[in-house]
């Protein structure tokens, strides 16, 4: 195995030494750097023209340059790195330190959620193949993946971010919106839920009334302008969480577990109360060490409610536990939400289109943290929107080729119930193909989302690699290369022995 | 957007200053309306998007000279005049004076204002009035470049992004005893001497001078006046205190982040930069030590960097930004006119469309050029292109003027631009006598515009009987004067307005002279053009250098650029459309919120 | 396109599993999988709308030197009629002289999409067949011969895969007016996305190899050429056609993005997503411009994944249609492949769309 994972990393190394080449050869002869300035009129076209020769060794060639910029990057290996300068004069190592983090906050979280509800819509639509719902999941995805990425982007911003301030101007919603909207919702539920055309259309009139009492209550009130969820959702949605999460991990008839669930949203909704003060003063750690607390005691609730199978009990209680967590730091945000809004830098505009913060605003880590979060949001949409389709349509095959399997028919034969089969037998083994996409997907994300970052104006990875590719400044884009192989590699091998632990099958040759 | 001091000195010519009216001008009362400090300020924040992000201090350098430095430096910095919105240069007496002490030789004495002081509390002082010079003179540099443009010999030290003509040719200034003043002395006449010397955006000389080593202000005045004019042909040792001080100049203060040390963002403007985002935001404050005249409205200013133009649009409608300057097409300015509470800014820029015929190959025979031309069809190209922008453009008629121009008019009365006015196929089709010549036509294929005038060219040209080569390409600039095309559709920026700029693109064998053109007489008319220094002579050599252009069928004008910018109602102080390339930022600090 | 198996070198696959049992007697594998494959109501709408795009595409303003029945070329600047506005009309249908409206020029949007219909799916289809035929003979070699061979090519692969697309895109962007312009684009955007067509032929090669009718052609004295070609590769189409049809539609999207930063058709040569993305200003002023190209796009994408996804379903043997709960007591329904390796399975299913 360490034989193996050595001879690997030997050979990406010299993978990465010959890409390194023939990527530095590339960007040489992709054209002039000197082009600008040549067919300008400057008068000190001269000077110029040798400042940038001396910059980037123009006079050397390109394949001895290579070396040069190797000799740098070299040096890596003692702590020195020097990957050159950028044509502004920028260290690429301190380019490169910017830009990765700014790539990372942009991308993981789309990534992440792209990766959750791809496999969700992907493993419910293969239960349901050629179904109603699986066709029109099938066609959204689709069309989804065929939108050009900038195309997304402008709609997003006129409608996600223009007109909906606008509409925060006022925060009403007319009736024929909501009348719109209702019947949207009734249609979507229809399809979601299968059954007779009575049942369906039961379920398209509740939905639809449900949905326009809620839209008439959240306009009459403003909501949306002082959003927030108060302790009376907090409870329904907990208790809503409870029982699902009780259906997922231990079937409705493991009462402990339903229980210590239940227990759980009781004891959240008491810190909701208890803990107000605290939150006002807390930053992000401390938001993420009263999270390990609750799940701490969630966890002691499963184990001592547990009964004869406790790991059902205290799964139920951490994830209902950690929905409640969730649910109250939304709630805290919400409360925020008005003094963000009305910032004088925001000047009641709160959903932007560019950028990653609004400069020089301050506030508490609720205000910076609200700011961080609008700014991804349209973003991380049209990145998932056209991510979305990818995943889905791997886990609905990964999900139908492990429905067909064997062991499920055997697991479906000695009598266990579809929810079991589902989630302990099929569910799992369908994961683990997942898995390798998934790693490997994660690693490509460092490279950053070049057209996304464009035009969301995020100065990213793939900002950084397409100006320098647009200017034929080599250094940039050789370090973002560079960056970009290393992952990929590192995360290919992480793939490969993830598949081979996963999958006792698949041997590695050691 | 580079030049930006040559382009001082082609607005000045172009808004017709008159060069040698120092005696009248020099006690000229500043515009400024705001001379009470305080009592304006309106404060708030106004945010500008900005297509390139910030990198570095010294936008004078031949790296840093890029239009976001250069804004940045406007308003951080003073000097002693500045280009207003008219072209026309205008004084700022709280940061200092001058005037013209002698007319021959041409001597100007400089003074710096008392209240003219560096935001560390330093004076400025004679150290930065001579730094000035040294940089913008060339005066040092006795190096020699190759073809490849690496230094075989000699040494240059200030690498400086504007044209050292003109004050090449001066003394070493004498500096006054209170080092409040320096006079120049020219050894020849020069034009351009109100704008080629300037202090605005020289970086702070005693942070440059201490981090050379040197004790004081005389130490550094010495090493100046110590260290004679460099000669190319006999290149002296390379003085290792002043090539220290020049490499400070030239590299130490590019910077993406706020530099740790405050001493490399010094201001002397109504401005200093509070916090910079690497690439993505500068925050601008009012400067708290300025004195002078020009003070700041604001509580901050912050510009945002948005390289897309749809997403400017976007922002601004979102009211992200305030300010914006976008590409200028039909559907930018259309999208602009549809969001409300917006004004629209538009006007001529200082470039312009132009299509060249090279003198050899296929067009070597002046008949064929000649026909090419007359299938040329500009008013087309202009329709589609400018009109839907400005109804009321006309084609340009002139390589040397702009309309706006006094010279404009009565040069095209006589050029003979008139024979190519509308697409005259017969014509054409006559001259050429039956020849069906095949034209390589090179272009930026990334341009719409230029695309858009090649395909209507080739269109119109087929019909007279020419075949059209397509060689439209992303890398055109490094393929200008290679003989690979036969015709080039590109733009000039500011030049062939100027009259320093004249020569090198028409001169036989300059440096932008890439069609291989050459004419005894233009060449003659030129050389007497950068000597001569009365304005009406200049308009008079100018009209006969146009004459002989279009005489000799060297290519045709298309037309004169628009420029657009945008800002949210809240925005004062920005009333006009300003063409040179510091566009919305050349008075920010009249800059007010309204309320 | 990265592959589920990204990379499993070394990894040896899990032994080979029986043949699948063919569902009905008597009929060919070909004519099994075009039924399937017809009984696919995406797929089959998507193949349709698809074929008439391109017959659209083509007979409207010909192909080369042979004319189509629409007036306008899209070389022609006609005067600009009714300020460029598009004269198609649907209530009641009316063509008009310029259906899809007029640039600023004044060239016809009809014969310009259309023309970038064709290019478009040029590139789409040059893409397609030559990653094909690399990635195919790539991942056969080193499937087959295993050892040294694979070795080397796998490594190989390895390395194009870090290199980005976008700067060969950029070297090509910039020389290939004088290349051949789309035709040395497409060519070149398909030497560099076979990667994870080899990976996945390759895969299924080290399977097949093991199979007992290699042995036996092996031991008739069949020459490895034969037995990679006659007999592995039709064994393999499966994967190959999906991953094709994948890989195709994502070309189309590779060319839209590259047009969008403008490194992808120059000028002027037109495609679709060079179309929309100089348009793009245009969006809310001229919608016409940039919504025509857009829809034409979305429209053959959406077909060629719609088949993509009926070719994977029909190449399939392991797929059913199933239904939950009943599957129990439907006895028609037979028995599907057993013990089939995880990764082997996946190879033909799982190789979902990519972007660019």
């Amino acid at each position: 195995m360490l034989s193996y994972i050595v001879r690997r990393l030997v050979a990406s190394f010299f993978i990465l030494l010959g890409a390194s080449f023939i990527v530095y050869l590339l960007i040489a002869y992709s054209g002039d750097p000197l082009a600008e300035i040549r067919s300008s009129n400057s008068p000190s076209k001269d000077t110029q023209i040798a400042v940038r020769t001396e910059m980037l060794h123009l006079n050397v060639p390109p394949v001895l340059r290579y070396f040069i910029w190797l000799g740098g990057a070299s040096k890596c290996l003692i702590g020195q790195c020097d990957l050159g300068v950028t044509l502004q004069n920028q260290p690429v190592t301190a380019a490169l330190g910017q830009a990765i983090p700014a790539t990372l906050q942009l991308l993981t979280a789309a990534t992440l959620l792209a990766i959750v509800f791809g496999i969700a819509i992907g493993v419910v639509t293969a239960l349901r193949q050629y179904s109603t719902l699986d066709y029109a999941v099938t066609f959204m995805s689709f069309l989804f993946f065929s939108l050009p990425v900038f195309w997304v982007a402008v709609l997003l911003k006129e409608f996600g971010a223009i007109k909906f301030n606008n509409f925060l101007a006022t925060a009403t919603i007319s009736p024929g919106v909501i009348v719109a909207l209702a019947l949207v919702s009734g249609v979507v539920w229809a399809v979601i839920v299968a059954g007779t055309w009575r049942r369906r259309g039961i379920t398209f009139a509740v939905a639809a009334v449900v949905t326009a009492l809620v839209l008439v209550f959240l306009s009459a009130t403003k909501w949306f302008q002082t959003p927030s969820l108060g302790p009376v959702v907090i409870a329904v949605t907990g208790v809503a969480i409870a029982y699902g999460a009780t259906v997922l991990f231990a079937g409705l008839r493991n009462r402990r577990a339903l229980y210590s669930a239940l227990i759980s949203v009781g004891i959240g909704l008491v810190a909701y109360f208890a803990l107000q003060p605290v939150l006002d003063r807390t930053g992000f750690w401390g938001l993420i060490g009263l999270l390990v607390i609750a799940l701490a005691v969630a966890w002691a609730i499963g184990h001592f409610m547990g009964g004869y199978d406790r790991t059902q009990s205290i799964r139920a209680a951490m994830l209902t536990t950690f929905g409640m967590s969730l649910l109250i730091v939304i709630d805290r945000f919400m409360q925020s939400w008005q003094s963000y809004s009305d910032n004088p830098l925001v000047r009641g505009r709160p959903i932007p289109t560019i950028g990653s913060k609004i400069p020089g605003l301050d506030g508490d880590f609720w205000i910076t943290g609200l700011d961080t979060m609008t700014h991804l949001i349209l973003p991380t949409i049209s990145i998932i929107l056209i991510s979305l389709a990818s995943y889905t349509r791997y886990s609905r095959a990964s999900m139908l080729e492990v429905m067909g399997q064997d062991y499920v028919r055997t697991a479906r034969a000695k009598g266990l119930s579809e929810r079991v089969v589902v989630t302990r037998h099929a569910f799992r083994n369908a994961l683990i193909p997942l898995a390798t996409i998934v790693a490997f997907d994660i690693g490509g994300m460092i490279g950053g989302a070049v057209i996304t970052e464009n035009v969301f104006s995020f100065q990213g990875m793939g900002q950084l690699f397409l100006t320098g590719i647009k200017s034929i400044d080599p250094n940039p884009v050789m370090g973002v290369a560079i960056v970009t192989g290393i992952t990929a590699v590192v995360f290919n091998l992480l793939a490969d022995l993830a598949y081979s632990a996963l999958d006792p099958r698949v041997r590695v040759k050691a | 957007m580079k030049i930006r001091r040559y382009g001082v000195a082609v607005a000045v010519a172009a808004a017709g200053a008159l060069l040698f009216s120092a005696c009248s001008s020099s006690d000229d009362s500043p515009k400024s309306t705001t001379t009470g400090a305080a009592t304006a300020k309106t404060g708030g924040t106004i945010t500008v998007a900005e297509v390139n992000a910030f990198f570095s201090f010294n936008s004078l350098t031949a790296n840093g000279n890029t239009d976001i430095n250069s804004k940045v430096s406007l308003a951080t910095q003073s000097g002693f005049n500045y280009v207003d919105d008219k072209l026309t240069l205008q004084k700022d007496p709280s940061f200092g004076t001058y005037e013209v002490v002698k007319q021959d030789p041409l001597t100007v004495k400089y003074t710096l204002s008392d209240k003219a002081q560096w935001s560390d509390g330093t004076p400025v002082s004679a150290d930065d009035l001579l730094l000035a010079w040294a940089v913008e003179s060339g005066w040092y540099n006795d190096g020699t470049t190759n073809a490849d443009g690496k230094v075989t010999k000699g040494t240059n030290y200030f690498d400086y992004a504007g044209s050292t003509l003109g004050l090449n040719d001066t003394k070493f200034p004498t500096v006054s005893d209170d080092k409040k003043s320096i006079t120049i002395e020219y050894t020849k006449p020069f034009a351009d001497w109100e704008s080629a010397y300037s202090v605005q955006g020289i970086p702070p000389a005693h942070v440059i001078w201490k981090h050379a080593g040197l004790a004081n202000e005389d130490a550094f005045i010495k090493l100046l006046q110590d260290q004679p004019k460099g000669d190319p042909s006999k290149p002296a040792k390379t003085n290792a205190t002043l090539k220290k001080i020049s490499d400070y100049f030239n590299t130490g203060f590019d910077s993406k982040t706020l530099p740790s040390d405050p001493s490399l963002y010094l201001s002397d403007g109504p401005y200093i930069v509070s916090a910079i985002d690497q690439g993505k935001s500068l925050t601008l404050v009012p400067n708290t030590k300025y004195q002078g005249d020009h003070t700041a409205k604001l509580d901050s200013i912050v510009i945002r960097t948005i390289a897309d133009p749809q997403a400017q649009i976007q922002a601004l409608q979102n009211g992200e930004v305030d300010v914006i300057a976008p590409q200028a097409n039909a559907d930018t300015l259309a999208a602009l006119d549809q969001v409300p509470g917006v004004q629209v800014h538009k006007g001529n820029q200082l470039s312009y469309d132009h299509i060249d015929l090279n003198f050899s190959g296929v067009f070597k025979d002046k008949n064929v050029r000649e026909a090419f031309l007359k299938t040329i069809p500009r008013q087309a190209i202009l329709d589609a292109i400018i009109t839907p922008l400005d109804s009321s453009a006309k084609v340009l008629n002139s390589q040397l003027f702009v309309p706006a121009q006094e010279g404009y008019a009565d040069s095209v009365a006589n050029n003979g631009s008139s024979a190519y006015g509308e697409p005259d196929i017969d014509g054409a089709k006559k001259l050429l006598n039956g020849a069906t010549p095949t034209v390589r036509i090179l272009y930026n294929s990334d341009n719409p515009n230029r695309v858009d005038a090649f395909t209507l060219i080739s269109q119109s040209a087929s019909k007279a009987g020419f075949k059209i080569k397509n060689e439209g390409d992303v890398n055109w600039g490094s393929r200008l004067g290679d003989g690979s095309y036969d015709a080039s559709i590109f733009g000039w920026i500011s030049s062939g307005v100027g009259v320093s700029g004249v020569p090198q693109i028409f001169g036989t064998g300059q440096s932008s002279n890439f069609n291989g053109y050459s004419n005894k007489s233009a060449d003659a008319a030129m050389s007497k053009l950068i000597q001569t220094t009365d304005k009406s002579e200049q308009t008079k050599l100018q009209q006969e250098i146009d004459k002989d252009i279009f005489s000799d069928a060297y290519g045709l004008p298309l037309f004169q650029s628009i420029g657009v910018d945008a800002e949210s109602s809240r925005v004062g102080g920005i009333d006009t459309f300003n063409p040179n390339q510091n566009g919305v930022w050349w008075n920010v600090w009249e800059w007010t919120v309204k309320s | 396109m990265t592959s589920p198996l990204s990379n499993m070198d070394e990894v040896s696959p899990a032994p080979a599993s029986p043949e699948p049992e063919e569902q009905v007697r008597g009929l060919s594998q070909g004519r099994i999988v075009f039924k399937r494959f017809m009984d696919h109501r995406g797929a089959v709408i998507g193949i349709i709308v698809f074929l008439l795009v391109l017959v659209l595409a083509i007979s409207s303003i010909g192909l080369g030197p042979i004319p189509g029945w629409w007036k306008y070329s899209y070389k022609e600047t006609p005067d600009i009629v009714n300020g460029g506005h598009p004269s198609l009309q649907f209530f009641p249908f009316h063509l008009g002289d310029h259906p899809f409206g007029q640039d600023r020029v004044g060239r016809d949007m009809f014969a310009m999409t259309m023309r970038g219909t064709q290019i478009s799916i040029s590139i789409m289809i040059i893409v397609g067949v030559v990653s094909a035929l690399i990635g195919i003979l790539i991942g056969a070699s080193s499937g087959y011969f295993r050892g040294k061979v694979e070795a080397v090519l796998m490594r190989f692969t390895d390395m194009i895969i870090i290199i980005p697309s976008l700067i060969a895109a950029a070297v090509i962007a910039k020389s290939s007016q004088h290349l051949g312009g789309i035709w040395f684009l497409a060519v070149f955007l398909g030497f560099v996305s076979w990667t994870g067509m080899a990976r996945l032929v390759r895969g299924d090669f080290l399977t097949l190899r093991e199979r007992e009718f290699v042995d036996a052609a092996r031991l008739a004295g069949a020459s490895n050429r034969r037995i990679i070609f006659k007999h592995i590769l039709p064994n393999a189409i499966g994967v190959i056609t999906v991953n094709t049809t994948l890989l195709m539609s994502s070309a189309i999207l590779t060319e839209t993005a590259l047009s969008y930063v403008g490194l992808g058709v120059q000028a002027p040569d037109i495609s679709l997503g060079k179309l929309i993305s100089d348009n793009q200003a245009a969006f809310s002023t001229r919608p016409w411009l940039f919504w025509w190209p857009g829809l034409f796009i979305v429209v053959i994408c959406l077909c060629v994944n719609f088949v993509g996804d009926g070719l994977r379903d029909a190449f399939d043997p392991r797929q059913k249609k199933f239904r939950l709960k009943k599957d129990k007591d439907d006895q028609r329904v037979a028995p599907v492949a057993l013990e089939a390796p995880i990764d082997d399975a996946l190879d033909g299913t799982s190789e979902a769309p990519g972007r660019p």
